[in-house]
């Protein structure tokens, strides 16, 4: 390993002096060489992450997608897509479509609610609140989810305060049904829309809507015209990516749900354990992945088409 | 809203709902750490009386427990070092060098945040079946890597954006070596990093599920694989125990990060945990 040269390598830009003892001729050849030397670095770095997630990321995605289109007999069809489109496979896709939109959902509407206070409180506080997000966070979800189980149960935490609160119908189903995979997921899910809904709110010039007021809107108002536009590709952001985090999602649904819960997660699951059946477990896959490289272009589209509307808006 | 002033009901409607968030977030944690003492494993809450039993019952004879603990640390073992190799490897690459194609390799190393993890574990299922690769420790690891390691990457990353280049560069110009440069400044200014990076990559593994249930034979199982198998079919009271031993990793896990922060950071950052490049948020805006 050369030392003093590949050191110097590293600096962002060369002199802007030449020396004087240096003609323009040399100066550029020894600056084109740095700049290979830099590069020559970087592709030597780079290259083990590279090989590595191609041999063990895309390939075996790669072969999934070829197993998904192959015949039990050989040649090529389509004929598990056709499958997984029908009769219990679709109604499970269809399930997992909508348990996805409304934990999402929800995990929206509570994380802006808790983002947004955050954002009102004193340092201090909201650092401790952020801790109480982000800790769990990194506490495995499946053993959260147990929490769940032993809170949300017939005679658990949850259905004993409702009982001696006396609301009417008390105690309720709560596991083993919609409420509580949709609850147990929301709790996986909230961390990241807090996160992802705090940093747009942080950056949101406060004066901006002082300004508002003081032009007599309302609180509504205000809320409405100013704060709303300046979040909302946050928003946008943060309900895709927690869409797309649910679709693939396992562990909750498959312990909190009953049989009508059943997520593509767990038909995969359940085709490759049990049944053998690799070639409908790649096609459901290939599903899930387009379905959520869908959801990534609609991040990109509109974020490109907010990007265009703004300069629009500066322009005029 | 923000900015005006707040009404006294206005803020303790806010607190209370804060509140009530919090206990949502916080409650499935709690109780579980709280029932692993109790007598009545699935019973009431709180317990009516106190035991150790359940932690005892983790190790006694016959149990299935410790050798899927042995596994899960040994597979999270070599997925640390698989992924910090990988992750100073790459953020080097991307932070500190001319790279052509730099935005796709970025884009490579985040993707797998973001495809589901049901894919990623059938793809490596279906790359190992056939080499009769399942069950092994390697495998696991090498798998849990492809998880773990992009975010190695972006706290590698964040932590060689904050190191000056200047005070490499005037180490260089005194003379020192790059091998030099990298123990004497690079390495000493990125030790933190360098810790969160390994403890993240970790905790990754260790908690995995999906990746070790597709890779995982019958002998050899992991952790959160065999927590998982006890809750979905067999009743073990000892389960609330492991869960409670995996709450409790996680946390002082945490607390080691926050501590080396604290220690070795010069207050560039504040907060306690690195929080937007550790919780593997796919940073859209980053090119």
């Amino acid at each position: 390993m050369s030392m003093a040269g590949s050191a110097l390598a590293t600096q962002p830009q060369p002199q802007s002096q030449p020396a004087p003892t240096a003609t323009p001729g040399r100066m550029s050849r020894l600056r084109r060489a740095l700049a290979e030397r830099r590069t020559r670095y970087g592709l030597l770095n780079a290259a083990p992450v590279v090989v590595y997630l191609l041999i063990l990321f895309v390939y075996p995605i790669f072969s999934t997608l070829l197993l998904s289109l192959k015949g039990e007999e050989g040649g090529w069809t389509l004929h598990w897509y056709a499958d997984a489109f029908q009769g219990a496979n679709l109604e499970i896709l269809l399930t997992t479509l909508r348990i996805s939109a409304e934990t999402s959902l929800l995990s929206l509407v509570i994380g802006f609610l808790l983002a947004n206070a955050v954002t009102r409180l004193k340092p201090l506080w909201a650092g401790l609140v952020m801790l109480v997000v982000i800790v769990p966070h990194f506490i495995s979800a499946l053993v959260r989810t147990y929490g769940w189980i032993i809170l949300l149960g017939e005679h658990g935490v949850v259905n004993n305060v409702l009982t001696d609160l006396h609301i009417p119908g008390a105690p309720f189903q709560l596991l083993y049904n919609e409420i509580g995979v949709v609850i147990g997921t929301t709790s996986v899910m909230l961390p990241y829309t807090v996160l992802l809904l705090y940093a747009v709110m942080r950056a949101v010039d406060r004066r901006l809507l002082a300004a508002a007021a003081s032009m007599g809107a309302g609180r509504i108002t205000i809320f409405r015209r100013v704060y709303l536009p300046l979040v909302a590709p946050g928003l946008v952001n943060a309900g895709v990516l927690c869409f797309i985090l649910c679709l693939g999602y396992y562990l909750t649904p498959a312990l909190m749900g009953g049989p009508k819960q059943t997520m593509v997660a767990s038909l995969i699951d359940d085709q490759v354990m049990k049944q053998n059946q690799w070639n409908g477990a790649s096609a459901l896959g290939i599903i899930l992945l387009l379905l959520t490289f869908a959801g990534l272009l609609l991040l990109r589209l509109l974020k490109s088409a907010g990007e265009a509307y703004r300069k629009r808006g500066t322009a005029s | 809203m923000i900015g005006l002033r707040p009404t006294l009901a206005g803020r303790v409607c806010l607190a209370a709902f804060a509140t009530l968030i919090l206990l949502f977030l916080a409650l499935p944690i709690v109780v579980i750490v709280v029932t692993s003492f109790g007598n009545d494993a699935f019973g009431s809450f709180p317990p009516h009386s106190w035991t150790l039993g359940w932690y005892k019952q983790l190790f006694a004879d016959g149990s299935k427990w410790p050798a899927a603990l042995a596994l899960s640390a040994l597979v999270a073992a070599l997925t640390t070092v698989f992924s910090l190799i990988l992750g100073v490897t790459a953020a080097t690459a991307l932070v500190r060098s001319e790279l052509p194609l730099r935005t796709a390799v970025y884009g490579l190393v985040l993707a797998p945040l973001v495809i589901p993890q049901v894919v990623i574990a059938l793809g490596l299922f279906l790359l190992f079946e056939p080499a009769s690769m399942l069950g092994s420790p390697i495998a696991i690891a090498l798998g849990h890597t492809v998880l773990a390691s992009p975010i190695a990457v972006m706290i590698l990353m964040a932590t060689l954006k904050g190191i000056d280049e200047r005070l490499e560069d005037a180490a260089a110009s005194m003379g020192a070596g790059r091998l030099t440069v990298a123990r004497r400044i690079t390495f000493p200014l990125a030790m933190p990093g360098l810790v969160a990076a390994a403890v993240f990559s970790f905790i990754t593994s260790f908690d995995e599920f999906f990746v070790s249930q597709f890779l995982s034979s019958v002998d050899t199982v992991t952790l959160p694989v065999q927590v998982f198998n006890v809750l979905q079919y067999d009743v073990d009271p000892s389960v609330t125990a492991v869960s409670a031993l995996l709450i409790a990793v996680a946390v002082v896990a945490l607390a080691l990060v926050g501590v080396v922060r604290r220690l070795g950071g010069s207050g560039r950052q504040d907060g306690l945990l690195p929080t937007e490049t550790t919780v593997g948020l796919p940073a859209g805006n980053e090119t």
